[in-house]
């Protein structure tokens, strides 16, 4: 029994790195911007599409299809802020939420247009198959790769804001952007970034689902749900709360499936309204990201 | 436009629409045929799922209709008038189809409705087309509440189904299984819905009438949208079973079958079971990947019957779609080619007229002869189950060995008292 409590919750951790790749970049642009991205799960079906693309027609290995998937991403993510989302910023947020929705509507339609309404099936790459042996039972390779690439990116992210001077421009410019303004930052240029670095992290998530997954248009709603409930959980803006509550919802589900599979699904909803209700703000709220 | 008819202008239609019909097969390539003017084209309205996961199955349905509306209008349309077909996306959602119904007859004119993919939507579609007054012929949609609720207990008399129901999945997968006598530990992974609850129970109930001896394990049921079946397969790979029974469809069965090989399921097990895994998106959306031996089934299987006219309707359909048929697709085919034929029992598209059309008809279809029953409106035919297998003359996986039971045997007939077979 203790046996399959572990596997179910190696199994559940590989799940949690897909929602932290999202939740990573839906929570940093929220923190810095202020803006509430409901496209960001458009973004992470760009990601995967660009992906499929980039190995099915092109004949790109899947290591570079991931990396040029995330730069396309990420370029499309420059031209969303500075040509659509910048003008709501002084806005009231419900404009922000009808643009970025917007988006989500537009994108499902581009894709349909452009790679057809149907689900394709992208190949697996060689190196990424097959098994090893964890408490006695098959655990899938891709999996642990997928631990390995949340971990990775969690740990890019803290060097990245840590410990360069980039991420020490986008602190200043997200605690507070009229000061870091006066100091000579160019905030506009900034907040761009910014978008674009979420928006990649969001294309990575999407990208990382093609060879075990399917890609279809609309592949994105699903996922942008739970990764909103992470960040909620979490504390809007937090990344190490985003990371946290990607954990507890990735565990959440893997053992939902396990004990109560019919009820699972309001698992993650009944989590959150219980955090709302213990902590307003989300755990890590309120404090600097 | 004036829409007033000249005897002449009459007349000269009148002769093309006959010469048209009379070209038909040596001189295919002079089309259209003209109609007589002043009848109005006979519009079939069609539902089916035209996007995401589950959109390969619209995909397949389009083109089978389409093809179905092609030959008849170059074969002089029905009782001489022009057919339409429309589709319009479901999105399994039960709201969004049953809105598309509404538009169909309402808005757009659908002398009949045919085509619903989705056991949850197909009822609450069945309950608006009396009040609509118009005929549905569901080309999928395989909960057996429709037919046996729907119109033998509630008496909708305008609600139809010309594809095998649940019986498929549930009941003759179970009399397959009932030979498997290694296997005795059964699990499953499947839809969290109607369509997967029934078919897990169908199956346990029929396979321990045979087979006191086996046990089921373990369950583990998958939301809508799922991509990621980790924790589902970690699951039921716990509880160590013999075989693994699957309704999953569409995407989501590929998705699930890629994520069962990286677990090294197909390794641990004796047998995999998928009930809808012979659909033909499903085939070649694994291709290479789905691995020998698996059973699986659909509803029309395109090397079965061996048929001249199923023989002919695969041809066709590979010419004009570059792509064999799917289920879907000889489904939404029958389903327009048996309104034409209730339309011309009839002589009339007044829907009482087909209601009565329909009731007891015998229709000569590529998946065989169906009766469609009096009592529930249920077509009767036979279908296979098979094991996948990647013979070279196929770009896709088929299934071989397969195995058809006898509609009496496996079917749930009215009352509806017994659980399976007359």
């Amino acid at each position: 029994m203790l046996g399959t409590l572990l596997f179910q919750g190696l199994v559940g951790l590989s799940g949690a790195m897909y929602l932290w790749l999202v939740s990573a970049g839906l929570t940093l642009i929220f923190g810095v911007l202020r803006v509430l991205n409901f496209a960001h799960g458009s973004l992470y079906m760009l990601g995967a599409y660009l992906a499929l693309t980039l190995v099915t027609s092109l004949h790109q290995p899947f290591w570079s299809a991931l990396l040029l998937g995330a730069a396309g991403v990420a370029a499309v993510g420059v031209v969303l802020e500075r040509v659509f989302i910048r003008p709501v910023y002084r806005l009231p947020i419900a404009y922000q939420l009808l643009l970025t929705f917007g988006f989500v509507l537009i994108f499902d339609d581009l894709v349909k247009i452009v790679w057809g309404p149907i689900y394709q099936v992208p190949p697996m790459p060689p190196s990424l198959g097959g098994a090893v042996l964890v408490l006695g039972r098959p655990y899938p390779v891709y999996n642990l790769f997928i631990m390995g690439a949340g971990a990775a990116v969690a740990l890019l992210l803290w060097a990245v804001l840590d410990l360069t001077r980039w991420g020490k421009l986008v602190r200043a410019a997200s605690s507070d952007r009229e000061m870091a303004a006066a100091v000579g930052i160019n905030v506009p240029w900034v907040f761009a970034e910014v978008f674009a670095f979420g928006a990649a992290l969001a294309a990575l998530g999407g990208a990382l689902t093609v060879p075990v997954q399917t890609v279809s248009p609309g592949m994105g709603e699903g996922i942008i749900i739970t990764a909103f409930i992470v960040v909620v959980i979490g504390g809007l803006g937090n990344l190490w709360g985003a990371f946290v509550g990607a954990l507890l919802i990735g565990l959440l589900q893997a053992y939902g499936t396990l004990f109560v599979p019919v009820f699972d699904l309001a698992l993650a909803f009944i989590v959150m309204a219980l955090v709302l209700i213990w902590r307003p703000e989300g755990l890590f709220g309120g404090r600097p990201a | 436009m004036a829409r007033r008819i000249t005897r002449r202008h009459f007349l000269t239609s009148g002769l093309a629409a006959a010469g048209g019909a009379a070209l038909v097969g040596t001189w295919d390539a002079v089309r259209p045929v003209v109609y007589a003017q002043g009848t109005k084209p006979i519009r079939i309205g069609a539902e089916t799922i035209l996007s995401g996961p589950y959109g390969g199955y619209g995909q397949f349905a389009e083109w089978g209709g389409r093809l179905a509306v092609e030959e008849i209008n170059r074969a002089g349309g029905i009782l001489g008038r022009e057919v339409q077909i429309d589709f319009r996306d479901e999105e399994f959602k039960a709201a969004t189809t049953v809105k598309n119904v509404r538009y169909h007859v309402q808005e757009w004119g659908a002398d009949v409705v045919i085509g619903v993919d989705s056991s949850g939507d197909v009822l609450a579609a069945a309950e608006v087309m009396p009040q609509l007054d118009r005929i549905l012929i569901v080309h999928h949609a395989a909960t057996e509440k429709l037919n046996e609720v729907e119109v033998y207990q509630k008496k909708n008399r305008h609600v139809f189904r010309i594809s095998v129901p649940v019986y498929q999945d549930g009941i003759a997968s179970a009399l397959v299984a009932k030979d498997f006598y290694n296997v005795k530990r059964w699990a499953t992974v499947s839809p969290d819905y109607e369509y997967g609850y029934t078919s897990w129970r169908l199956f346990r109930e029929t396979l321990s009438h045979f087979r006191p001896d086996v046990q089921y394990v373990a369950e583990a049921w998958a939301k809508f949208n799922t991509s990621d079946f980790s924790s589902h397969i970690s699951k039921v790979m716990a509880a160590k079973p013999d075989g693994i029974f699957s309704t999953q469809w569409g995407g989501e069965a590929v998705a699930f079958v890629r994520q069962a090989k990286l677990f090294g399921v197909f390794n641990q097990i004796k047998v995999m079971m998928i009930g809808m895994g012979a659909a033909m998106d499903v085939l070649e959306g694994l291709g290479r990947d789905y691995p020998d031996g698996v059973w699986a089934s659909c509803r029309y299987w395109f090397q079965y019957p061996a048929t001249q006219l199923n023989r002919q309707f695969v041809a066709r359909f590979q010419e004009r779609w570059k792509h064999y048929p799917s289920y879907v697709s000889e489904t939404m085919y029958s389903c327009v080619y048996a309104a034409k034929a209730a339309i011309e029992k009839s002589h009339s598209t007044r829907t009482a007229d087909l209601i009565a059309a329909l009731e007891g008809m015998t229709l000569e279809t590529p998946a065989g002869r169906r009766v469609f029953r009096r009592e529930d409106h249920q077509a009767v035919y036979e279908v296979p189950w098979g094991r996948i297998a990647h013979p070279a003359n196929y770009p896709m996986p088929v299934i071989e060995h397969t195995r058809v039971f006898p509609a009496t045997e496996y079917y749930r007939w009215p009352p509806f008292t017994k659980l399976f077979g007359t």
